[in-house]
């Protein structure tokens, strides 16, 4: 009787493990894809820019110090290995890209072409893009964190090998971002 | 830029029951009371259709509550499976292209990753009149329609909140059960029609019968007792479906504050909206409750025949968050 008892709380106890453990799991892969949703945006920014620059140099040919700071983000961006990295490379193309936009405002004739202005509304739609992803991955990093450092999930991180994820910080420069009209 | 130091409240409090409603648990009563709407119309229509038997053919009994519960699982069929496709023919909705309509693309699939769910299909109705509205069964199948107007009225956080509230119809299931009540309305109307029918019909040979061997006054009771519920059974019907979507709009816009982390986008939105002066949009009555508002304005109330909470409250709400 005693063994059955022993045996059932054992099971019991099994069963809990294994919930807590896909919980984990689950939210691991969440806050993984959600990174990559990022990601993915940030490899179509980086597509955008050699039309971006072409375009913007037909117009603007002498402001190289711009184009220089465009393409060495461009390859900070290829060269980065880890979450950080990609993360200090996307934000040095934020600011980039920011300068290279303002040019229009001193040429009228840029400001007008119409190939600019789809990139523009294109550079704008995924700078939003990565915004949103960005969001959302921080709620799933929150999400995990909140699952692996409380009761009962702390229990099973240990074991399981599972540490706190950093957010993902929004540079002050990107916050005040100009708000792009495309009417 | 999206103010993300902004903190939202991930709860809301229901203005019908006082309860608090945590967001993100709005989908699982959604989806239960689909299945309980789709159990409780099965069970109305074959109650009616046992209570016709009793009056015109107590021997066919089976027959006429088979007939009706057919009737009810059909609508909901239709409901489930081609309840976008109706709503996108009704309101002449054209498919979106990436080309003509690319800020609206951008932002659809910008917002659909803050939401977590799967870029909706996207339609535009070419009207001058801003609205959208939100279709489909679940997130996977997510329809979002918005009309030309819209597009031009709103900048680029605007159209953001928008979309947010109608992807909160999408993540919620909201679209799943206003489809299934549409389905109800339709179901129980179309049966109203057909005994309606059938008792003209039915009265006739009632009364030629004559002599009264299988009339008695218990079958006049049950007589007047089904003539009843024809006629409340739709009315009930329509004052659901408006409670039910005038509630809703409440959680969609909390919702989609949550998703965009900027209720003033939604706020500006709804403001833009109601100083639209023009010609309001037409579409068939059927689809009005469906709408981000509605076109009528009077409908934007709050008495019970309203569809939407008065555009004021909404935006006050969106300003205290």
């Amino acid at each position: 009787m005693t063994t059955i008892i022993i045996l059932a709380i054992l099971a019991g106890i099994a069963v809990f493990a294994i919930g807590i453990f896909n919980r984990i799991v689950t939210l691991e892969n969440r806050f993984e894809n959600a990174w990559s949703q990022i990601d993915v945006q940030l490899k179509r920014r980086g597509d955008l820019i050699p039309n971006l620059v072409e375009t913007v140099q037909g117009y603007a040919s002498h402001e190289k110090e711009v184009f220089e700071q465009v393409a060495r983000s461009r390859q900070a961006m290829l060269s980065a290995g880890s979450v950080p990295e990609s993360a200090e490379a996307a934000n040095m193309m934020t600011a980039a890209l920011g300068r290279l936009l303002a040019l229009s405002e001193s040429y009228p004739d840029l400001k007008a072409n119409e190939n600019f202005r789809v990139l523009q509304e294109e550079l704008a739609g995924i700078e939003s893009k990565i915004a949103y992803a960005r969001q959302f991955y921080n709620d799933a990093v929150l999400q995990y964190n909140n699952a692996i450092e409380t009761i009962p999930g702390v229990l099973l991180a240990g074991p399981m090998n599972k540490k706190e994820q950093v957010f993902l910080e929004i540079p002050e420069t990107e916050r005040q971002a100009p708000q792009v009209s495309f009417s | 830029m999206k103010a993300e130091s902004v903190r939202i409240p991930e709860a809301i409090t229901d203005v019908v029951t006082g309860r608090k409603i945590s967001l993100l648990d709005w989908k699982a009563t959604n989806q239960r009371a689909s299945i309980l709407l789709v159990v409780f119309l099965v069970g109305l229509l074959a109650s009616i259709g046992y209570l016709v038997a009793q009056v015109f053919e107590p021997g066919a009994a089976l027959f006429f509550v088979g007939f009706a519960s057919l009737l009810a699982l059909s609508q909901s069929a239709v409901a489930f499976w081609a309840g976008d496709r109706v709503v996108l023919v009704a309101s002449g909705a054209r498919p979106a292209n990436r080309d003509e309509h690319r800020y609206l693309v951008n932002i659809t699939e910008a917002v659909s990753i803050g939401a977590g769910v799967p870029r909706p299909k996207l339609y535009v109705i070419d009207s001058e009149a801003p609205n959208a509205f939100a279709t489909g069964r679940d997130p996977n199948h997510g329809v979002v329609v918005v009309t030309t107007g819209l597009i031009a009225l709103l900048d680029r956080q605007e159209l953001e909140g928008v979309i947010a509230h109608e992807l909160a119809h999408v993540k919620n299931y909201d679209i799943l059960l206003m489809s299934l009540l549409a389905a109800t309305v339709g179901a129980i109307v179309l049966l109203r029609d057909i005994v309606f029918r059938s008792m003209r019909f039915g009265g006739r040979r009632y009364r030629s019968a004559g002599g009264g061997s299988r009339g008695g006054k218990s079958q006049m009771v049950v007589f007047v007792l089904l003539a009843l519920l024809m006629i409340l059974a739709p009315v009930l019907a329509v004052a659901l479906r408006m409670a039910v979507s005038r509630r809703r709009e409440y959680l969609a816009d909390a919702t989609g504050a949550y998703i965009t982390r900027n209720p003033e986008g939604l706020a500006r939105a709804l403001e833009k909206l109601l100083e639209y002066r023009g010609a309001p949009l037409a579409v068939s009555e059927g689809l009005r409750h469906m709408l981000f508002v509605n076109p009528v304005r009077a409908l934007n109330a709050a008495n019970i025949f309203a569809t939407h909470p008065p555009l004021e409250d909404r935006i006050d709400r969106l300003r205290r968050m």
